[in-house]
């Protein structure tokens, strides 16, 4: 952040502290001493003389430290109010003075050493005289301010309501259509495509508006963590640097407050068990402070946030016996590197021997999973032996409006969040064969399990020759779902399914199409789950 | 009018409390005649396009789209372990509000709308009836007919047992293969 925005922010913060406690202050003075008022105006003071400590204004920060002191004898009884509430006010008026003159001028640092004089004075020698702190007239309106709070609640009726207008609008495209076809008058129907074409590009407006009113910068996670690993790796002897990248890329409310979690898991993994301490370091050559890169970028509607280490790098044997021993996978499994490490999500998948105290023991990586596809993204790793490990994480950028692919099968159409597909492809029945009593499908130098989504939900569906095919994951997790048809790309709104459906498996939502028409949304970890069950 | 023995205005003024007095009440068929009262009734309304939600409980019919909100339909029939029956024309979804719940209860038809006096509930003779007397708050006789007064409270509170039981079954069910 900017200095000069800093210094609003402290600006606008500051203002808020000196009216709440000029107040207070007021109360005081018509109602005599009262105890939570006092509590309530320390509060203030103290915030407000921490912040301006922050922000190098030490005169200032002294000055209000004075106040407190003051106001605390008043509230220990050592002082009697009435003796001080003038000067106290007065005071109120010193730190406006000085506020007034930050505003005007950021650089300045205002020089209270006489008025900090004054109130010790105060303090000894109460209601002897002090001078009336005159201040500029406008001053006490205090700085003006861009910003504004709204209740996060408000924002998220409005996106709501926008969705239903996404809704109404393809409802009357749809009608649009059928008008065009059924009345015969062209230039009428001309007019309601303009007047529809307009509406449409407002509401589009109106929609990256509140999206964007919704959206944090990922600093708001990211400065969570510099502490967190400052500690760990004291507590390890190893020397950590971290650093950001592109904090500032900006995403939803929600979707930010559901990163922490992930972002936390991997971050403690990184410290844990991806860097090595400094006598390790060192005799591997490589610099003795390890580091840790946290980076954000948007990419379209995505948004990619990546997590790169420079330590030892994912042990790739360590894995795969792991792997065999827990009964992932067969030994004589033959996996390319980027399977192996997809392995490391799996569900109570842990190499180190020994837990530490923050890592805990066998849960991780596959919450981080968890978390992400909630929020209709997905994470991979990549590794270099020695070289260090990364972690990828794409995310849509709203949890509430997202793309997915629309596909039909039995009759009923589904959604599938984009987020997740990898790619569609129109095969022939011919082309799918059986191993083990699984369908599966040759493809890319491939052999992918197939899911037909009718079977699993429980659907009726006539055979036919051709078949469509939705690749979706990631390396040796990848499965086709076979559907009908597909009905190409659509933004929906993404409402939650009532909890008297319980955990219906395999549905993570529903949305409202331009008719009216309800469609499911798919949870796609559901077809793993029920994999591996098998 | 007859002043109470006590004479005190409130105990007066105590008879004149509406509430008291009447109930008012939808009334239903699914094979008997059920009743729940108005205030938890929101409107009543045709059935039209169900989604089915796969993998869900067996009685709950599916979703509809309520004027952009979607509502989940649950099966009364089917929820009280009664005959199954077709939809027909008569059919309707009745949505209630429980607690902070919408739900839609889809019925054969819709009878009546009653006013009945605060009296009319008695304590259901278990005997007598083909379901579960848990979900019942008790029977109503008008005239001819029985009401039997639905306990949309217990109704909806059993559903989230119910449905953890049925998905533990479930469960176990998966693991075999």
């Amino acid at each position: 952040m900017e200095y000069t925005e800093l210094i609003k922010d402290y600006l606008d913060d500051a203002t808020g502290h000196l009216n709440r406690i000029d107040t207070s202050l007021l109360l005081l003075e018509k109602n005599g001493a009262n105890k939570d008022i006092i509590i309530n105006t320390l509060g203030s003071l103290h915030t407000f003389k921490g912040n301006s400590g922050m922000m190098g204004f030490e005169s200032l920060k002294l000055y209000i430290h004075q106040v407190e002191e003051l106001l605390k004898k008043v509230s220990d009884n050592e002082i009697s109010l009435d003796r001080v509430i003038d000067g106290l006010l007065n005071s109120a008026n010193v730190i406006r003075g000085a506020l007034h003159e930050i505003e005007k001028d950021s650089a300045a640092n205002p020089d209270l050493t006489e008025n900090i004089l004054g109130l010790q004075h105060l303090m000894e020698c109460p209601d002897n005289g002090h001078e009336r702190q005159m201040v500029d007239p406008l001053s006490y309106l205090g700085t003006k301010t861009d910003t504004i709070k709204v209740d996060f609640k408000k924002l998220d009726d409005l996106l709501n309501l926008v969705g239903e207008l996404v809704i109404f609008k393809t409802r009357l495209n749809q009608i649009e259509t059928r008008i065009r076809g059924e009345v015969n008058n062209k230039s009428l129907s001309k007019e309601l495509n303009a007047g529809l074409e307009l509406m449409g590009k407002t509401i589009s407006g109106l929609q990256e508006g509140i999206m964007k009113a919704r959206m944090l910068p990922v600093s708001h996670v990211f400065s969570k963590f510099p502490r967190m690993v400052r500690d760990l790796a004291k507590m390890q002897g190893k020397e950590i640097q971290l650093l950001f990248e592109g904090e500032d890329t900006e995403l939803d409310k929600t979707v930010i407050d559901e990163l922490e979690e992930p972002l936390l898991h991997i971050i403690r993994n990184a410290i844990d068990h991806g860097i090595e301490s400094i006598s390790e370091r060192i005799k591997k050559g490589k610099n003795r402070s390890g580091r840790i890169i946290l980076s954000a970028a948007q990419e379209s509607n995505y948004v990619i946030i990546k997590i790169i280490d420079d330590g030892r790098g994912i042990n790739f044997e360590k894995i795969k016996e792991m792997a065999i021993e827990k009964g992932l996978i067969k030994s004589e499994d033959a996996l390319d590197k980027e399977s192996i490490i997809s392995l490391i999500f799996s569900a109570g998948f842990t190499t180190k021997q020994q837990a530490t105290d923050i890592s805990g023991r066998g849960i991780g990586l596959d919450v981080v999973n968890k978390n992400i596809s909630k929020l209709n993204g997905h994470v991979i790793a990549d590794s270099i032996t020695e070289k260090g490990t990364s972690f990828t994480i794409k995310l849509p950028l709203s949890l509430a409006i997202i793309p997915a692919l629309m596909a039909e099968t039995g009759g009923e159409v589904y959604a599938i969040p984009m987020s997740a597909v990898n790619e569609s492809v129109k095969v022939k029945e011919d082309d799918i064969h059986i191993i083990n009593n699984h369908e599966v499908i040759r493809f890319r130098e491939k052999v992918l399990p197939i899911v037909r989504l009718s079977e699993f939900f429980g659907l009726g569906s006539k055979k036919r020759k051709k078949i469509y095919l939705i690749i979706v994951g990631r390396a040796e997790k990848r499965i086709a779902i076979a559907v009908d048809r597909l009905r190409g790309q659509q933004e929906i709104v993404i409402k939650p399914l009532d909890e008297t459906f319980g955990k219906s498996y395999g549905i993570a939502g529903a949305s409202i199409s331009g008719d009216g028409r309800i469609i499911l949304i798919i949870d796609i970890l559901a077809f793993w789950n029920k994999k591996s069950k098998k | 009018m007859n002043l109470p023995p006590s004479g005190l205005a409130e105990d007066i003024l105590a008879d004149f409390k509406e509430p008291k007095s009447e109930l008012h009440l939808v009334t239903f068929n699914i094979g008997e005649e059920y009743g729940v009262p108005i205030s938890q009734v929101h409107e009543i309304i045709r059935v039209g396009n169900i989604t089915i939600v796969p993998n869900s409980p067996s009685y709950m019919e599916g979703v509809i789209n309520l004027r952009g909100k979607v509502l989940p339909v649950l099966n009364l029939r089917k929820r009280l372990k009664l005959s199954e029956r077709d939809m027909s024309k008569a059919s309707r979804i009745i949505v209630t509000e429980v607690g902070d719940k919408v739900i839609g209860l889809l019925v054969d038809a819709v009878s009546h709308v009653i006013k009945v006096p605060a009296g009319f509930v008695e304590t259901a003779p278990e005997e007598v009836l083909e379901v579960d007397t848990d979900y019942i708050t008790g029977v109503g006789k008008l005239k001819e007919r029985l009401i039997i007064m639905l306990d949309l409270e217990k109704l909806l509170r059993r559903e989230k047992i119910e449905i953890k039981a049925e998905q533990q079954s479930s469960r176990a069910a998966g693991e075999v293969y």
